[in-house]
């Protein structure tokens, strides 16, 4: 044995009860599990209080960029996270020509809100092929890796600069198919595409000029292989949503493949949204199609500066296009009455500011005294609107003050809670690594282990790790993973139920060149083993253990 | 294989196609600029959308009005 965990109560992943023992761990895997496991040389980690679950898995993750200067992808690994799964959205990094990387890159700042420094000089562009990447990413992999490719850049490869002007010849199709197949020959999980992205010029990314016989085609290559179809649907459109379900379940019932789309939100906005969505789905699941939404843990908060351009703006023309100016240019159309008052009347219709009234000044303030004041209650008090005091702190402090809008929807716990145990929900959705300075994408399974299972009830402790490993290693076909139980990947979180939870969010300047992201702490958190070697615990913090997998083959069979 | 339950009627751009090519499709029979009206007012999502009333291969194109 290399390592005995030893006295925890363990939840297997299955969803049976939960029960006493130790688990025991050698050559990557789990051997052993259950009652008094004794072993000479084995190094002891003690549980005594504790959970033992398998590590947890995400399968919406845009870690792609960050993956290539951390290989632990923190700080998801300290949360029990052990296998992610990037690519989602139709973007990937590769396949990818050369000469088309800027335009990828310009795709994923916008998505991913990475300063410039993440892609120029953070690491060694080496790769164009499917292969390639997943070679460089081993060369410090710590955490296990199921990676999806990205329709938009098969298609970019094929079709070049018409990936964003017309349907694919039939010979273009072909050869799609082709680069699909050599994909997911190397190790990829299946091809995620998008209906709603948009690139840093705001124009719509490549999938979404792809026709359905196109998404037909390609599901057809994904059905030789078993493998996923992820895509993102028009989330905040109901109708449109429930087109997308039917189409996923064609295609799921002609080629035999998994589907999920993600994200679906609960909002008292549209309070039929789910209701109606989660019907169709049963219909459809009842038809044997397998389309799974993807459900986040996590309430809706977005944070703020004006130094960038928040996605909370990309509803408000004229806003997002201050937002994306220059600094100087900004502060002067900030400081221009006309200007101004043309911004105010797109955010305010009416004179009606209630839209900004909840949002709180969060940081970067001169004042300590501004701190948690609701903009709302600040207007009120100096004879203004919400809007114009966003812009009046954020002029007197050189654009730095942030503010946050919280609880923006999917934050009323008990349809969320009843949504998460439905038992056709997937639960994920996390964002993990994208929108980095709007929001902490860390900390869901924290999240839904502490609110949902510990404080509210929702569902049970068993029932939740299973959503969280075995679940989602089979709907994804990750062989060996997601249970504890002879044979299967050493992957294995270990915490205190009475605390797991994820700590408040904080800005961390830890992206490349210092850049900024929002991140979020484990709590409860003791211990995690990625394929049976200590990778991060509450005494040590994270170690160096390159053992990370790409999780599409069997646990054991890639070295890192 | 179950039934389903009826869902609003959609259908899928085809290569090549713009608002009148897709409505003679979709509503024949019915005169071409009143079958465009229906479908356009059917789909503001597209129609009010830059760059205006373009089709993207991708789109969902509603062939009935909404139910609710």
């Amino acid at each position: 044995m290399d390592w005995i965990i030893r006295g925890g109560r363990i939840v297997d992943g299955s969803g049976l009860p939960a029960f006493e023992g130790d688990v025991a761990l050698k050559d990557g895997k789990v051997v052993r599990l259950g009652g008094r496991i004794e072993a000479e040389g084995a190094q002891v980690f003690d549980a005594t209080g504790c959970i033992v679950a398998p590590g947890f898995i995400d399968p919406h993750t845009h870690f792609d960029v960050q993956l290539l200067w951390d290989g632990q992808a923190r700080p998801a690994l300290e949360h029990g996270v052990t296998t992610i799964v990037p690519g989602n959205c139709s973007l990937s990094l590769a396949p990818l020509k050369a000469g088309d990387r800027q335009r990828v890159v310009g795709m994923f700042q916008q998505i991913e809100e990475m300063p410039d420094a993440a892609f120029d000089g953070a690491f060694e562009w080496r790769w164009e092929s499917f292969d390639g990447y997943l070679a460089a990413l081993k060369e410090s992999l710590s955490i296990n890796v199921a990676p999806l490719v990205g329709h938009s850049v098969i298609r970019l490869w094929v079709m070049g600069a018409a990936a964003t002007e017309r349907a694919a010849t039939a010979e273009e199709l072909a050869a799609m198919q082709d680069l699909l197949a050599q994909c997911l020959e190397a190790g990829a999980v299946g091809l995620s595409t998008s209906f709603v992205d948009v690139d840093e010029n705001l124009m719509p990314v490549p999938s979404r000029y792809a026709h359905f016989e196109e998404l037909d085609a390609l599901a057809a290559v994904l059905g030789r292989y078993g493998r996923m179809l992820q895509v993102v649907p028009e989330f905040y459109a109901t109708d449109i949503t429930l087109a997308r379900v039917d189409q996923l379940a064609e295609l799921s019932l002609r080629y035999g493949i998994p589907t999920t789309f993600s994200p679906l939100f609960d909002s008292a906005a549209t309070p039929e949204n789910v209701p109606r969505v989660m019907a169709r789905v049963a219909e459809q699941m009842a038809r044997g199609a397998q389309v799974w939404p993807q459900v986040q843990t996590r309430p809706i908060d977005i944070s703020f500066t004006f130094e960038v351009a928040s996605l909370l703006f990309a509803g408000l023309p004229k806003w997002y296009r201050t937002m994306r100016m220059g600094a100087e240019e900004k502060i002067a159309a900030l400081s221009d009455p006309a200007w101004v008052a043309q911004l105010l009347a797109e955010a305010e219709p009416g004179g009606n500011g209630a839209r900004w009234a909840a949002v709180q000044v969060r940081g970067g303030v001169s004042d300590a005294s501004l701190l948690g004041q609701t903009l709302g209650a600040l207007a009120e008090a100096r004879g203004s609107s919400p809007a114009q005091v966003m812009i009046d702190l954020s002029l007197q402090h050189n654009l730095e003050a942030s503010f946050i809008a919280a609880s923006l929807g999917h934050n009323d716990s008990e349809r969320v809670g009843a949504l998460l145990a439905d038992g056709n929900v997937h639960v994920g959705a996390s964002d993990a690594g994208a929108h980095i300075q709007s929001f902490a994408t860390y900390g869901d399974t924290g999240y839904l282990l502490g609110h949902f299972v510990r404080d509210q009830g929702a569902l049970s402790l068993e029932a939740a790790i299973k959503k969280i490993t075995a679940d989602t290693a089979r709907i994804w076909g990750l062989p060996g993973r997601g249970q504890l139980a002879p044979g299967f990947a050493g992957d294995v979180a270990i915490f205190d139920a009475a605390e797991i939870d994820r700590c408040a969010e904080e800005a961390s300047f830890d992206m490349p060149e210092e850049g900024m992201r929002y991140v979020r702490a484990s709590k409860g958190m003791v211990g995690v083993f990625v394929n049976g070697a200590l990778s991060w615990s509450k005494a040590s913090g994270y170690a160096d253990a390159p053992v990370g997998q790409i999780a599409t083959q069997l646990p054991g069979a890639a070295s890192a | 294989m179950a039934e389903l339950s009826e869902c609003r009627a959609f259908t899928a751009p085809e290569p090549g196609e713009d608002w009148a090519a897709l409505a003679a499709r979709v509503l024949p029979g019915t005169p071409e600029g009143e079958a465009v009206e229906k479908l356009q007012s059917w789909n503001l999502h597209l129609f009010a959308r830059h760059p205006r009333g373009q089709f993207l291969g991708s789109d969902v194109v509603f062939t009935a009005p909404p139910t609710a």
